[in-house]
């Protein structure tokens, strides 16, 4: 063997090594991603517990500055209504006060709210003194818990649904959590001491699954949500012979671009690669299914051609795009647009 | 009388094979062949290179049919395309159908056959050479291509790495037997690059699209069940692919591309033993 050959299967071999070496190491530990890419995830994910079965997260003014959102206001008014409803009882306007949303289902099995306990921390500028002046109105009362002022609902006693009761509490002077007494106090005190695993007290950012998923999927939208799809299934107490069908997925995650229209994924992680190799089957007959009965109508066509089935190994992706055509399609979505109301203040 | 007729003594066939290896390796390498393996090896690295830019450029980041696709399926789309359906199969054409057609037509055959080595050990020797070569260049061709694809749109690295693994045993794997298959050829027959050429880009993809036993005649079809990814669909005669596309088991096809290599490769060594190979004045 000659030097140069001699060289160049050494570099070769190295190039093998460091790159094995690499994947090994990510495989196992996890990379620092700021070596390959960002480091996933909103901020707020510090103040879930780790216990989290569903987060989901959403850039509230992306969405609702966005096309489709105009669209479906024109087209549907009503939920005007139920947006001032909210303000009323909160004193919060959705659509201007709040940036983004992350929200979380923890399991709870003090209750019977088949998803769990749940709580949204919503990042903007908010009126502390008047949103408390707002909720005492209806009935709240203030308990002070670890430096912070926890504001708790009146919820009548023995709703099951509800059975920490539902509460708001200021964790940052520009970040307010809503929810489940029982998580927004878990909440304060990650806020207050950070992760404390020996403590028993550990957010989500250390569950390294979840967050492998939160991490794919944060650049790639302005609304995702990643969870167990069988801690979800397995709480909801179906029929044996329903459950039986459900395909085996342990998780799940969806994320979507909306603009004029939606650019999405959903992945699914099945058990096992047979499950995916069964599950892929499932959604290319369906995929074959709706490119034949998108016939001749353009704007369900376009939408078609877009869907890419992907994934590999246990995983199952499917990428898709509502185009904004189909969105016309909804009475009244083209009608010109109302002028804009002035916040209820 | 005895002691001279024992130190002649004929060396074992792999001992002769690692000889021609060492001695082919190098020839392989730095061949005008190799120029033409790097570009066809350093198009997808390029690709790459200028994906991850305009992903990096542009935050909407790459998109298939207007949906942002993630780095894991990216891959996986250049490693049917471009590795499955391509690269291994030419690879496996050009070089295994030249591994003693090369030496026939610089008319150095002559020098290996007068050594006092079994002839089909030069076969085997040259297809080992082939095989580092390739699998040298091929395999960290795609470590390069994973590493810039894969974290685009935030696909993980670490869970993609297992299908790395599997794609670098199912292309060794790939690159072996489409090679002992085109090295047979080469061995048998006249004109092998046309009759290679045909039969990996004319015959297995033909026989792939239609339902039949046809398909087990096929490297691809036994090769492509060790593909993990999710097959593209990105034309007609992909979606005909997928529609009907057997699947046969790992182990199975494990079992049926071992066959093909040791058979071929046997049958290639025998027909080295016994052709006569007459050189061009």
């Amino acid at each position: 063997m000659t030097t140069r050959t001699r060289y160049f299967v050494i570099v070769s071999l190295l190039v093998m090594g460091v790159g094995l070496g690499t994947g090994l190491v990510a495989y196992y530990v996890g990379l620092p991603m700021g070596a390959f890419q960002r480091n996933g995830g909103p901020d707020e994910l510090q103040y879930i517990p780790r216990d989290a079965t569903v987060i989901a997260f959403a850039n509230v003014q992306e969405v609702m500055n966005s096309e489709l959102r105009q669209k479906l206001r024109r087209a549907i008014p009503v939920q005007e209504n139920g947006q001032r409803e909210f303000e009323n009882e909160t004193g919060i306007n959705i659509e201007t006060d709040i940036d983004r949303v992350v929200a979380s289902l923890n399991p709870d099995p003090d209750s019977t709210n088949l998803p769990g306990a749940g709580m949204v921390l919503a990042r903007g500028r908010f009126d502390e003194v008047k949103i408390e002046a707002l909720m005492r109105d209806h009935g709240a009362h203030v308990e002070d818990y670890q430096t912070k002022r926890l504001i708790v609902a009146d919820v009548p006693a023995g709703n099951p649904m509800v059975a920490s009761g539902v509460s708001l509490a200021f964790i940052e002077p520009d970040l307010v959590a809503v929810g489940s007494t029982k998580l927004i106090r878990r909440a304060i005190d990650l806020h207050q001491s950070g992760d404390n695993p020996q403590a028993g007290l550990q957010s989500v950012t250390g569950n390294e699954e979840l967050m492998n998923l939160v991490r794919s999927l944060d650049t790639s939208g302005n609304a995702w949500a990643v969870g167990r799809f069988d801690a979800l299934t397995s709480r909801a107490h179906l029929p044996q012979n329903v459950a039986g069908q459900l395909p085996s997925i342990t998780w799940f995650s969806v994320s979507g671009r909306i603009n004029g229209g939606i650019h999405g994924m959903i992945r699914a992680e099945a058990r096992d690669d047979e499950a995916a190799n069964n599950l892929r089957d499932v959604v290319r007959g369906f995929m074959a299914l709706a490119k034949m009965q998108a016939g001749s109508r353009p704007e369900l066509q376009l939408m078609m051609q877009s869907l890419e089935l992907g994934g590999a190994g246990k995983t199952v992706a499917l990428s898709f795009v509502v185009p904004a055509e189909i969105f016309d399609m909804i009475p009244g979505a083209q009608k010109p647009m109302p002028a804009p109301n002035p916040p209820q203040r | 009388m005895t002691a001279p007729a024992a130190r002649r003594a004929t060396p074992s066939v792999l001992t002769s094979a690692m000889r021609i290896f060492d001695l082919s390796l190098g020839q392989m390498l730095w061949s005008r062949r190799s120029v033409f393996l790097g570009l066809l090896l350093g198009g997808p690295v390029l690709l790459a290179i200028a994906l991850r830019v305009v992903s990096v450029l542009y935050t909407s980041g790459f998109r298939i049919n207007g949906a942002q696709a993630a780095g894991a399926s990216v891959f996986g789309m250049m490693i049917w395309l471009l590795y499955i359906r391509f690269i291994v199969p030419v690879l496996g054409v050009f070089y295994g159908t030249s591994l003693i057609a090369d030496e026939v037509d610089d008319k150095t055959i002559t020098y290996l056959f007068t050594r006092p080595i079994p002839r089909r050990a030069v076969l085997y020797g040259k297809f080992l050479a082939y095989l580092v070569c390739t699998v040298l260049l091929v395999l960290p061709s795609v470590m390069l291509v994973f590493f810039l694809i894969v974290p685009i749109g935030g696909s993980s690295v670490g869970e993609a790495f297992p299908s790395l693994l599997a794609d670098f045993a199912m292309l060794a794997v790939g690159l072996a037997a489409y090679g002992a298959l085109f090295a047979l050829v080469g061995t048998r027959l006249k004109r092998p690059l046309i009759v290679g050429l045909v039969f990996a880009f004319g015959w297995e993809p033909a026989v792939l699209l239609f339902p039949g036993y046809l398909k087990r005649l096929t490297v691809a079809y036994y090769l492509q069940a060790l593909v993990r990814h999710e097959m593209p669909q990105d034309s007609a005669v992909s979606m005909l692919l997928q529609v009907f596309r057997e699947v046969p088991s790992v182990t199975a096809s494990l079992a049926a591309l071992a066959g093909i290599v040791g058979v071929t490769l046997w049958l290639a060594g025998r027909a080295v033993e016994q052709r006569e190979f007459v050189l061009d004045q």
